[in-house]
C-alpha cells in the first residue's frame, strides 16, 4: 500500500491534475483496494465535520488581511521606508526585500501572500536599477516563506489544531527563529554581494532625516502588527479573533490612505475566496486522504517499521527530516504538512521530543519546500510577478537561502531552547 | 457554447462576491463577539457561526477556484507539450476534477437527508438545526459537481472543433 500512495501520488500530480483532486483520488484508490470495508461512505461527514471548524476561519481572515494591504498601498510604502534603513549593505534592494517579507510575515499568515505581495512591490525595482535578476527574486521568495514561521501563521494554526497544542505557545515559539532566519539571510547576502558585488545592484546612501521620516511609513504595519498578536498575548482574543481584528485595522488603514472604495472591497473579498477555496481543497483532500490511511493502517505500518529498525532517537528524527526534504520537493506545503501529521507526531513525541519544538521544525523544513523545484509554490509565484523570464533564475537565486534554511534546522536541534525559550518563559 | 462557459463564470463570480460578503459579516460578528466579552456580556456564538460560514465559503468558493483556475496544478511536463499535448493533460485534469465532484456531492447528500430525517440540532448554546448550515454547505457541493461536468462538456465540444487556444484560456493553467 505504500509504495502505492507513493507512486500513485508522484504519478498523477506529474499529469498536472490538481493537487487537491490527487489526494481525494489516492483515499479513493486505497478505499477500493487496501480496505476490507467500503470507507468512502464516510465522504461526506468527514468533509462537513473537517470544514466546519472555526480555528479554519482564520485561513480566509489572513488571505484577507494581504489582500487589503496589497490594494491600499501600504505594501509600496514600508518596502520604501525599510529600504532607506538597509539598502547600504552590500546587495542594497535585495535587504529591502528580506526586510520588508521579515516585517508582512508579522501580519500575514501566509508564506504565499507574503512572497506574493513582497514580489509585486519589488520586481519592477530590481528591472530600473539593474539587479542581477537570481539573487533579487530569490531573496522574495526566500524571504516571503517567513511568512508561516513568524506569528501569525495560517500552518502553525492547522498544527496546532491537528496535534492538539497551544496555538499561541506554538506562535511564541516561532518568533525567535523566524527572525534569526531573516538575520541570517541578511548575513548570507552581504557575504554573498561582498564576494561578487556584480550580483548585488547599487547600494543607497539616505540621511538620517530620510531615514527618520520614513519610520512613519512603518506606522500602520507596526499598528496592525501589534493589533494582531499583541490582542493575542494580552488575552483578549483567540488567533483567529485577532485574525478579525487585523481585517478590521487593515479596513481602517486603507480607509486612511483613501484607497478604499466599492471595487477594492469586493476584489479583495473575491480574491479572498478563490484563495481560500484554492487551500481548502487541498486540505479537504488531505483530511479525506488521511481519514482513509489512518482506516488502513498505514500509520501503525509506518511505526513498527520505524521501530524494527531499532534506531536512537536522533537517527530517527534525521531520517523523518531527510523524508521530509525529499517529499517537500514534490508535494505542496499544506498537504505536506496536514497528510504526514498525523503520522509523524505521534512518532516524534514518542521519542521524547517537544511538540512545539518539532512544530517549529516542520514549519523550517516546509518552507524549504516552498522554494525547492520543482513543486515550490513561491518560486511560482514571485516568478509570475515579473511577467518574463525563467523559473530557473528563482530557482538558483533562493539556494544560498535553503543552505539558511538547512544551517537553522542543525542549529535547533543542537540548540532547541532557540524555540522553546519563549514559550516556556512565557 | 462559450456563451454557456461566460454565465457560468459570470455565476461563479456572483457567488464568489456572496461568500466574501458573508465572510465579512462573520468579521463583524466575530469582532461584535470580543466587545461583548470585554463588557462581560456572554454572546459566544460568532465561534460556532465562523465553522458554518468557514464550511459554507469552501464548499461555494470551490467552483469560483474551478472557473478562474486557482486549483494548484503540477504543469512542469504539461507545459513542455504543443497545444494539443497541453490540451489532453488539461481535458484529463479536468475529467479527473468532474469525477470527485459528483463522487462527492453524491456522498454529501446523505449527510443531510440524516439531519433533515432526525430533526438534528448543533450540541452547542445556540442549537442551530444543523439543516440550516448543511443545506448551504450541501448546494454548493452540488453546484461545483455541476459547473465542473458543465465546464467538461464545453472543454470537449472545444476539443472536438480543435480550439485549444479557447481551451487553454478556460481550463489551462495560470504559470507560464
Amino acid at each position: 500500500m505504500l509504495p502505492f500512495s507513493f507512486f500513485g501520488l508522484l504519478g498523477l500530480l506529474a499529469l498536472s491534475l490538481p493537487v487537491g483532486i490527487v489526494l481525494f483520488l489516492l483515499a479513493f484508490g486505497i478505499d477500493s483496494f487496501f480496505s476490507p470495508f467500503p470507507l468512502m461512505r464516510g465522504l461526506g461527514q468527514v468533509l462537513w465535520s473537517s470544514s466546519n471548524h472555526s480555528t479554519l476561519i482564520a485561513i480566509p481572515l489572513f488571505v484577507l488581511i494581504g489582500e487589503i494591504l496589497l490594494r491600499s498601498g501600504v505594501a509600496q510604502k514600508t518596502y520604501r521606508a525599510l529600504n532607506a534603513w538597509v539598502s547600504w549593505l552590500p546587495g542594497g534592494l535585495i535587504h529591502a526585500n528580506i526586510a520588508t517579507a521579515t516585517m508582512f510575515s508579522a501580519t500575514s499568515g501566509s508564506s504565499v501572500a507574503t512572497a506574493a505581495t513582497v514580489a509585486t512591490v519589488a520586481t519592477p525595482q530590481a528591472e530600473k536599477l539593474g539587479y542581477d535578476q537570481r539573487l533579487f527574486t530569490g531573496s522574495i521568495a526566500a524571504g516571503g516563506t517567513l511568512g508561516i514561521l513568524i506569528p501569525p501563521s495560517i500552518n502553525l494554526i492547522v498544527y496546532g489544531f491537528l496535534t492538539e497544542s497551544s496555538i499561541p505557545k506554538l506562535f511564541l515559539a516561532g518568533i525567535i527563529p523566524g527572525i534569526s532566519m531573516a538575520l541570517m539571510f541578511m548575513i548570507i547576502t552581504v557575504i554573498i554581494c561582498s564576494l561578487y558585488p556584480r550580483l548585488g545592484g547599487p547600494k543607497q546612501h539616505s540621511s538620517w532625516k530620510e531615514k527618520l521620516f520614513a519610520l512613519q511609513s512603518l506606522l500602520p504595519v507596526l499598528c496592525l502588527l501589534f493589533g494582531i498578536v499583541g490582542s493575542i498575548y494580552l488575552g483578549w482574543a483567540t488567533p483567529t479573533e485577532a485574525a478579525a481584528i487585523g481585517v478590521f485595522i487593515s479596513f481602517l488603514l486603507a480607509i486612511i490612505y483613501k484607497a478604499c472604495s466599492v471595487q477594492m472591497l469586493l476584489d479583495s473579498l473575491s480574491g479572498t475566496i478563490r484563495i481560500t477555496a484554492m487551500i481548502m481543497l487541498v486540505v479537504l483532500g488531505a483530511y479525506v486522504l488521511n481519514f482513509a490511511l489512518t482506516a488502513a493502517g498505514v500509520g501503525r505500518t509506518l511505526q513498527d517499521l520505524l521501530e524494527s529498525l531499532g534506531l536512537s532517537a536522533i537517527a530517527t528524527l534525521l531520517i523523518i527530516i531527510a523524508m521530509y526534504i525529499v517529499l517537500g520537493f514534490f508535494i505542496e506545503t499544506l498537504s505536506l504538512m496536514v497528510a504526514t501529521i498525523p503520522i509523524v507526531v505521534p512518532i516524534i513525541v514518542q521519542l521524547g521530543y517537544d511538540k512545539i519544538w518539532f512544530g517549529i521544525l516542520m514549519i523550517i523544513l516546509v518552507e524549504m519546500a516552498l522554494i525547492t523545484p520543482p513543486v515550490g509554490l513561491n518560486l511560482y509565484v514571485v516568478n509570475s510577478a515579473r511577467k518574463n523570464g525563467k523559473i530557473s533564475d528563482v530557482v538558483v537565486g533562493s539556494l544560498p537561502y535553503v543552505g539558511v534554511m538547512i544551517l537553522m534546522i542543525i542549529l535547533l536541534i543542537a540548540y532547541p531552547s532557540i524555540s522553546l525559550y519563549l514559550p516556556t518563559n512565557f | 457554447m462559450i456563451r454557456l462557459i461566460d454565465y457560468l463564470k459570470c455565476i461563479n463570480n456572483g457567488v464568489a462576491i456572496i461568500a466574501g460578503l458573508v465572510l465579512l459579516a462573520c468579521v463583524i460578528l466575530i469582532l461584535i463577539d470580543i466587545l461583548l466579552r470585554e463588557l462581560h456580556i456572554s454572546f459566544g456564538g460568532s465561534e460556532e457561526i465562523s465553522g458554518y460560514v468557514m464550511a459554507a465559503i469552501s464548499s461555494w468558493g470551490i467552483s469560483y477556484a474551478l472557473t478562474t483556475k486557482a486549483h494548484v496544478r503540477i504543469d512542469i511536463i504539461r507545459n513542455k507539450r504543443q497545444p494539443l499535448g497541453r490540451a489532453v493533460f488539461d481535458l484529463t485534469a479536468l475529467c479527473a476534477t468532474s469525477y470527485v465532484a459528483v463522487y462527492a456531492a453524491y456522498y454529501v447528500i446523505p449527510v443531510f437527508e440524516k439531519s433533515f430525517k432526525r430533526n438534528s440540532l448543533a450540541n452547542t448554546s445556540l442549537e442551530t438545526p444543523l439543516i440550516i448550515p448543511q443545506s448551504i454547505w450541501m448546494a454548493g457541493w452540488l453546484w461545483f459537481a455541476v459547473s465542473s461536468c458543465l465546464l467538461l462538456i464545453c472543454a470537449l465540444w472545444l476539443m472536438y472543433k480543435k480550439s485549444y487556444q479557447p481551451l487553454n484560456d478556460m481550463i489551462g493553467t495560470e504559470t507560464e
